[in-house]
């Protein structure tokens, strides 16, 4: 598969961009992160790879503020958001908000057509004018070259234009971090491509974004800096020359080369 | 409300109760006797590849279905000994009409069932070398009946509550013992009230087995 | 062998009439008024509150767990004493099938509610949507599309369990049928036609709710 697309280098000015701190989360007696520390900076775009059970998808569910926490603190932009308080969690939905996120299982509404998933959000939370929202919408499918397809329903789209139309809608809340959840898991592999397209215009246009993907040629070409997990820890961590190329550790070493045959 | 509640009336006549809900459940066993092995062989002539065995079979669930129960009791005790010239008593009657209308229901239930066994199952029976019957014998009759009981157990206790209307036809169940229980006693709150309990706690235990299969094998 | 004479039902087409327009009114309003009482206590049902889930679980389970006919005695004969107000035949006829529908069409908005899956939550939130939101553009819409279909189900059924009112002396369909055959001495004929007009407003509704079904099925898919 060859790579046209070119990816801006990582920008950064320091000042982190996302900050995760003693993160601890389980479901009763099974712990799923055992203590986890990141610190992302602007522009950066970091890719977690693990096995399964690895708790990367459950990272990216706790820093949109899906799931309870039992210890530890996020700050985005410097604002804590998520924080782990006497068992229960507290979340700041207006920092929030400034997180996107596309699931594996696309999770459009299956009932509005595709301009009405992507200005749902618009109209009724920041309150857009329906015509103001379209305009919009309709401008942003015209580049991810869905314009045919403003007012399908989800049920009608193929797996790799579902996931597209999901970025979309992600993308009209205009966020500053978007979170990929292995978005190309669930697509025949002949529409891996063009989702993983669009994520890569993302990335030349300076989107900080984490991604959790299974896909080791994407995972090159589109990270700044990968992350490997398991177990609910942080093993490795650092550029993707040194984690996918020539890994210190041992235990990434180990899932490269028995996951994705890859001799380092 | 100026009505004093006196429950000795019907505690009195608590007998004829009892010999009114001992017919009412005699009437729903024959009634899902017939309606189970009716339904089911309803079911397989509703799944023919010839429609001449289908139709017919559309004909009397669709008929059964579309129209009122207690038209189909009333019509098969003014009717039937009419059109046939046949005397049947009037137990066997409500047999026979409680049986069908479940019997029409039920044949859905099964049927919907049969339709349901994915494809796949039957390719692995061919894959595996059965013959037609075999398939049908061991793949899909015995997964399509399992996932047929809550809905087959839905109707049977159904047809507890529809065994009501033969008490129109003047059939000494339940419901019949109460309404004259109530009229000679002037006593319809306790009566109706105590009858009504008396279906629910036979209802109840059944409908909450049905709650309880369908949470255990989730569709 | 006696002969059959169908053009006696005709004589009789004005008061079949009226008995059909009686069934219709009476259906049609407790259908809607059962309806939103089911769907009130589908949402009921999912409240945090115990005593409140306790109540509507209750209420659903007695009046699917008895017999339609004893609802309808219970509210005809008891209901004017216990309120010592009278009430007409219509209103109570309404009453009692309202109960039932709503008892019979909460099951189907629970089952329905229930179909919206935890990934439209989380997708919900994800885009920041307030409850209030959610539920409105999100829950409901979905809920509601699924629900139709049974819901037209179930109020065939009561179309059909309508004709129980007749037993209570309530002039519907069935009631002036049941006249008119005893009249003339030919319930052959009557009662059969009066089973296919209830047979012929049934059955098309039926189709349509399974046309209907798999349509909605297949664009909810996703």
């Amino acid at each position: 598969m060859g790579n046209t697309m070119t990816v801006a280098p990582a920008q950064g000015d320091g000042s982190a961009l996302l900050c995760v701190k003693g993160l601890r989360m389980g479901y009763g007696p099974v712990e799923v992160l055992k203590g986890m520390d990141i610190e992302m900076k602007p522009g950066e775009r970091v890719v977690l790879i693990g096995p399964s059970g690895s708790g990367k998808s459950t990272l990216l569910r706790v820093m949109m503020g899906l799931e309870q926490i039992q210890h530890g603190q996020i700050t985005f932009g410097g604002d804590p958001y998520i924080t782990a308080d006497k068992g229960k969690t507290k979340i700041d939905i207006g920092v929030r908000k400034k997180i996107g996120m596309v699931f594996q299982h696309y999770t459009l509404f299956p009932h509005l057509s595709v301009l009405g998933n992507l200005i749902l959000a618009p109209c009724k939370v920041a309150g857009e004018s329906r015509s103001s929202a379209s305009e919009r919408a309709r401008a942003l499918l015209e580049r991810l070259g869905l314009s045919h397809r403003v007012d399908a329903y989800p049920a009608q789209l193929s797996g790799g234009q579902k996931q597209r139309v999901a970025i979309a809608r992600a993308l009209m809340l205009d966020p500053k971090l978007m979170l990929f959840d292995e978005v190309t898991s669930a697509l025949d592999p002949e529409l891996v491509a063009e989702v993983e397209q669009v994520i890569l215009q993302l990335a030349a246009q300076n989107m900080p974004m984490m991604i959790v993907t299974h896909d080791m040629w994407f995972a090159k070409n589109i990270a700044s800096r990968v992350i490997f997990a398991a177990e609910g820890r942080i093993i490795e961590d650092g550029p993707p020359e040194q984690v996918l190329g020539n890994p210190r550790e041992e235990r990434t070493r180990e899932f490269l080369e028995r996951v994705f045959h890859i001799k380092t | 409300m100026n009505y004093t509640f006196d429950l000795g009336a019907v505690t009195r006549n608590f007998d004829v109760l009892l010999q009114g809900l001992s017919l009412t459940l005699q009437l729903t066993i024959a009634a899902n006797i017939v309606g189970l092995i009716l339904g089911f062989l309803l079911a397989l002539m509703l799944v023919s590849r010839f429609a001449l065995v289908r139709g017919p079979a559309t004909a009397f669930v669709e008929f059964f279905r579309c129209t009122p129960a207690l038209i189909q009791i009333v019509w098969f005790f003014y009717c039937v000994p009419m059109l046939f010239n046949v005397f049947i008593g009037s137990i066997t009657m409500a047999v026979l009409a409680l049986g069908l209308n479940l019997a029409a229901f039920n044949a859905e239930a099964y049927r919907a069932a049969i339709q349901a066994v994915p494809r796949e199952h039957e390719d692995a029976g061919i894959a595996l070398g059965l013959s037609p019957l075999q398939r049908v014998l061991y793949i899909i009759l015995p997964s399509a009946i399992r996932a047929s009981v809550p809905v087959l157990l839905t109707n049977g206790i159904g047809i507890l509550q529809q065994s009501a209307l033969v008490s129109i036809v003047a059939v000494p169940d339940l419901m019949y013992e109460a309404k004259t229980l109530a009229t000679e006693t002037y006593r319809p709150i306790e009566t109706f009230t105590i009858v009504a309990l008396m279906y629910f706690a036979i209802s109840l235990p059944v409908s909450q087995l049905v709650g309880w299969l369908e949470r255990r094998r989730p569709a | 062998m006696m002969s059959y004479d169908f053009s006696v039902v005709l004589r009789f087409s004005d008061a079949l009439t009226l008995g059909l327009v009686m069934t219709l009114k009476l259906t049609v309003l407790s259908i809607l008024i059962g309806s939103v009482i089911g769907f009130a206590v589908a949402l009921a049902r999912t409240s945090s509150n115990g005593v409140l889930r306790f109540i509507c679980a209750t209420y659903v389970e007695f009046f699917r767990g008895t017999p339609v006919l004893v609802q309808l005695f219970w509210i005809f004969f008891c209901l004017p004493l216990i309120l010592g107000v009278e009430l007409s035949n219509l209103v109570s006829g309404v009453i009692a099938l309202s109960l039932y529908m709503g008892a019979v069409s909460s099951e189907t908005f629970r089952a329905a509610l229930r179909t919206v899956g935890p990934e439209q939550h989380d997708a919900a939130i994800a885009l920041g949507l307030p409850s209030h939101v959610e539920v409105t553009y999100v829950v409901l819409p979905q809920a509601l599309l699924r629900a139709a279909p049974p819901l037209l189900s179930n109020s065939v059924s009561l179309f059909k369990e309508s004709a129980l009112v007749s037993a209570v002396g309530l002039a519907d369909l069935m009631f002036v049928g049941q006249n008119i055959s005893n009249t003339t001495g030919r319930p052959v004929e009557v009662l059969t036609i009066v089973a296919l007009i209830y047979f012929v407003i049934a059955f098309p509704i039926t189709r349509v709710v399974t046309v209907f079904e798999r349509r909605m099925l297949r664009k909810l898919k996703a």
